[in-house]
């Protein structure tokens, strides 16, 4: 990404008070990496038990009462997109440049997609499978895309310290 | 002392540690594998403590097994992440910490499938599974702080 693109905004993110706290307090680091990998577990087990019932793997999970997982997994998301949002405030010119995060980014937003096309057009009607019955192609689709996607953030995550330059 | 010096100095000591890509790609294996590991565990012990009721717990048998795949995945990763400097983790009271909370997070997983197919009481089947929550989260703790202690 070309630096005049992003400074601007990349210095306003890095003039915040988070900001400042980051850099300055030796424990806020740490302490919101962890934060940020309890998020990760939540939201992915979360999805690990509705997307692998959908997919069939665990066919006999209730698919009604797997939907309960869906508000753990919203709020593991806003929890991370905090942390997230203090990493960046930390260090945005490290940031906002490197392309494990530019892709981790697009890719949220791809799995953030793929999220609304499974609960605007699969949800209604995967509520009413018995268990064991077998789910809609379609849904199976999105269950495996959601799948994917989140491996590969986490992947791109993992990879950011590693590919700057 | 012998063997972690022989480990460190061995073929896979010398690859983690020089190989261009061979850190990053482990550790997003054990990054992925964790995700897996631990989304199980909170997934079913969720379930345990009462979350979404609806769902027979034995159900999860499936989704255990991919727990199961996850452990696998960062067992291996985790060895190799290991060979990395043996001589100064295995004398790191956070990586101390972090083996024995996986080894008690792993027998306390092991209680709470038995207590769910017997006829444990269920306060005593949640307290386990709440003790299993918490080693869990203590293993990744530990182990996000190694980075740092």
């Amino acid at each position: 990404m070309d630096y005049d693109t992003y400074a601007p905004l990349a210095s306003w993110f890095e003039a915040t008070w988070l900001g400042g706290q980051m850099r300055e307090q030796f424990w806020m680091f740490p302490m919101m990496e962890t934060i940020h990998f309890i998020g990760l577990t939540f939201l992915f087990g979360s999805l690990l038990v509705i997307d692998m019932r959908v997919i069939g793997f665990g066919r006999f999970i209730n698919m009604k009462a797997a939907m309960k997982y869906i508000p753990v997994a919203i709020i593991a998301f806003a929890v991370n997109l905090s942390t997230g949002i203090a990493f960046l405030c930390a260090d945005p010119f490290r940031y906002f440049p490197n392309i494990a995060f530019q892709w981790k980014m697009g890719l949220i937003v791809i799995a953030g997609i793929n999220a609304l096309w499974f609960w605007f057009g699969e949800h209604k009607e995967l509520c009413q499978l018995a268990d064991g019955e077998d789910a809609p192609f379609r849904a199976k689709v999105i269950a495996a895309l959601s799948i994917a996607i989140w491996v590969a953030v986490i992947i791109f995550g993992r990879m950011i310290p590693y590919v700057e330059y | 002392m012998g063997f972690l010096i022989w480990l460190e100095e061995g073929a896979l000591g010398i690859f983690i540690r020089e190989s261009l890509w061979g850190y990053p790609i482990v550790l997003s294996s054990h990054a992925v594998g964790m995700a897996i590991v631990m989304g199980v565990v909170v997934a079913l012990n969720l379930r345990v403590l009462g979350y979404a009721k609806d769902i027979s717990i034995l159900a999860y048998d499936k989704l255990f097994f991919i727990g199961w795949i996850g452990f696998i995945i960062n067992l291996i990763s985790g060895l190799i992440l290991f060979c990395n400097t043996p001589t100064t983790y295995f004398f790191q009271g956070s990586f101390q910490l972090k083996i024995g909370s996986i080894v008690v997070g792993g027998i306390l997983m092991k209680v709470v499938m038995n207590s769910v197919r017997g006829d444990t009481s269920e306060t005593l089947t949640k307290v386990a599974s709440a003790a299993c929550i918490a080693c869990w989260f203590s293993a990744m703790i530990t182990g996000r702080l190694m980075a740092y202690l």
